[in-house]
């Protein structure tokens, strides 16, 4: 592995370079914040700031959500005829990250050749809440990170506390098993090798090896915490639609309120839409304010993608989406016959 | 028609009877049920039909509305595949349908409750016979609780 701050002096060293010789326009990547455990995203445009780029194992942020944004096709003609040129944008990227761009490449929401992707090789990342729960009734003042890749973080009285990286990293990170991005224009980092890949599929089985009513009453105990504040939909790289089924009015799809019957029907149509498209960053999860495993359904269904049609989502940038696609010899078991 | 079972003849005066909505795509499932009416075939008059263009119209949001507005189970038929009268309709919608069932399984609602077949305009005798089966297999579930709203 890598040290951090190699990556990050490397990574300063592209950006500058890219932004120097006006190969991009902007650069997302991660800044310092004044809170612990955390990075905030940051929008570069010029070249001698930077050395405000940071890489450390808090760059949880995917920072693919905003490229359907800044390559918004415009509404109409005259839209058109005013809308700046689109931006030439070059990203830090980790190998989820990846998945998502390449997934929006795909489904023609983002130019390839207007990207310039700079990957880095992913030793898995913090999760902020469990890296806070971690450390109990202290606070942390300041976090940094050890030489071997463990968490240090500062306490009220000045202690420092080491924090084990495998102790808190997040739990897509811990499932992930290609953290290395297979698609980029500069790789930082050594390839790092993959963690556990039966975590995702343990996890999903376990699911289905209860009966109905078990399974039910998960779900309920899952996503009755939900506030229907639709983090989840904002954090989520692919979820792009300029009309989003809930925000219909006629006919409204999904009522607004907390009862469970709209709580269960917005998350099983979120979980719908992010069949063979969630790339597993995990982004939903860190964006929920109730702490709920957002993710529940969508790892199934995602395996069901792969078994059932042999698709990973976001890792062929030329493959045809597995549900724009059909072979007249797909599986259809499930059918009913009489 | 007056051989027509009536509700009133399969079960006591207000007891529970399953309601089904039915999505049928126009050009074969609907036909397949017409001709099931023209021929005298008995079925079970537990299906509410919708007709919709073609089985790949249906957006899995129909199907959670039908039973979150209190349907006890429902019903999709489109096209045998390779005879959608849209060439493809049914087959991209297969996929949707498969991966949809499936997540319904694991959220813990029963699969019976959501059923997917085709039906060809010729087959008036299969409509019958799957509409029979679905809403038995409905019927033995008793009434649809967990996606209900009741407000």
């Amino acid at each position: 592995m890598t040290a951090s701050h190699e990556i990050e002096t490397r990574l300063r060293e592209v950006a500058e370079g890219l932004l120097g010789d006006r190969k991009v326009d902007l650069f997302l990547g991660y800044e310092k914040t004044t809170l612990p455990f955390r990075t905030s995203p940051l929008f570069l445009t010029a070249p001698d700031k930077a050395n405000r780029l940071v890489w450390n194992p808090f760059c949880t942020v995917n920072l693919a959500v905003y490229l359907a944004r800044l390559f918004k096709a415009p509404a109409d003609a005259r839209e058109a005829q005013r809308a700046p040129p689109a931006p030439t944008v070059g990203l830090v990227l980790k190998g989820c990250d990846t998945r998502s761009v390449v997934a929006l490449v795909q489904e023609r929401q983002v130019p390839r050749e207007k990207l310039v992707l700079v990957g880095v090789a992913c030793p898995g990342m913090a999760d902020t809440r469990k890296a806070e729960r971690a450390l109990g009734q202290y606070e942390a003042l300041g976090a940094g990170e050890d030489p071997q890749g463990n968490v240090r973080a500062v306490i009220e009285d000045g202690t420092e506390v080491t924090l084990r990286r495998e102790e808190i990293l997040a739990d897509a990170c811990l499932e992930c098993r290609s953290p290395t991005p297979a698609i980029h224009d500069f790789l930082l980092g050594e390839p790092s090798e993959a963690r556990n890949a039966d975590v995702a599929r343990r996890r999903a089985v376990e699911l289905e090896s209860q009966p109905p009513g078990a399974r039910w009453a998960r779900f309920q105990e899952a996503f009755s915490k939900c506030i229907r504040c639709n983090a989840c939909r904002q954090a989520c790289p692919m979820c792009y639609c300029k009309d989003c089924l809930l925000d219909q009015a006629r006919p409204r799809w999904i009522g607004a309120g907390t009862d469970f019957s709209d709580v269960a029907l917005y998350h099983l149509v979120r979980a719908f839409h992010m069949a063979g498209r969630c790339t597993e960053c995990g982004a939903c999860v860190r964006a929920c304010p109730m702490g709920i495993d957002v993710r529940l359904l969508v790892r199934r269904l995602n395996l069901d993608v792969e078994d059932l049609y042999k698709y990973r989502p976001g890792t062929a940038i030329d493959a045809v989406p597995v549900l724009s696609a059909f072979a007249i010899d797909d599986p259809q078991e499930f059918l009913t016959e009489p | 028609m007056s051989q027509m079972p009536k509700l009133q003849e399969t079960a006591p005066k207000g007891a529970w009877e399953p309601r089904i909505v039915a999505f049928l795509c126009n050009w074969c499932s609907y036909a397949g049920a017409d001709l099931a009416g023209v021929s005298r075939i008995q079925y079970p008059p537990h299906i509410r039909i919708i007709r919709v263009p073609c089985s790949g119209r249906i957006n899995p949001a129909f199907l959670l509305r039908a039973l979150q507005n209190g349907a006890d189970g429902v019903l999709v038929s489109g096209c045998h595949p390779g005879d959608c009268h849209y060439i493809s309709g049914n087959l991209a919608a297969r996929r949707k349908f498969a991966l949809f069932k499936d997540l319904l399984a694991y959220a813990g609602i029963e699969p019976e409750r959501v059923q997917f077949t085709w039906v060809s305009a010729s087959e008036g005798g299969r409509f019958a016979a799957v509409v029979e089966k679905v809403v038995e297999q409905v019927r033995k579930l008793g009434p649809n609780t967990k996606l209900v709203k009741r407000l």
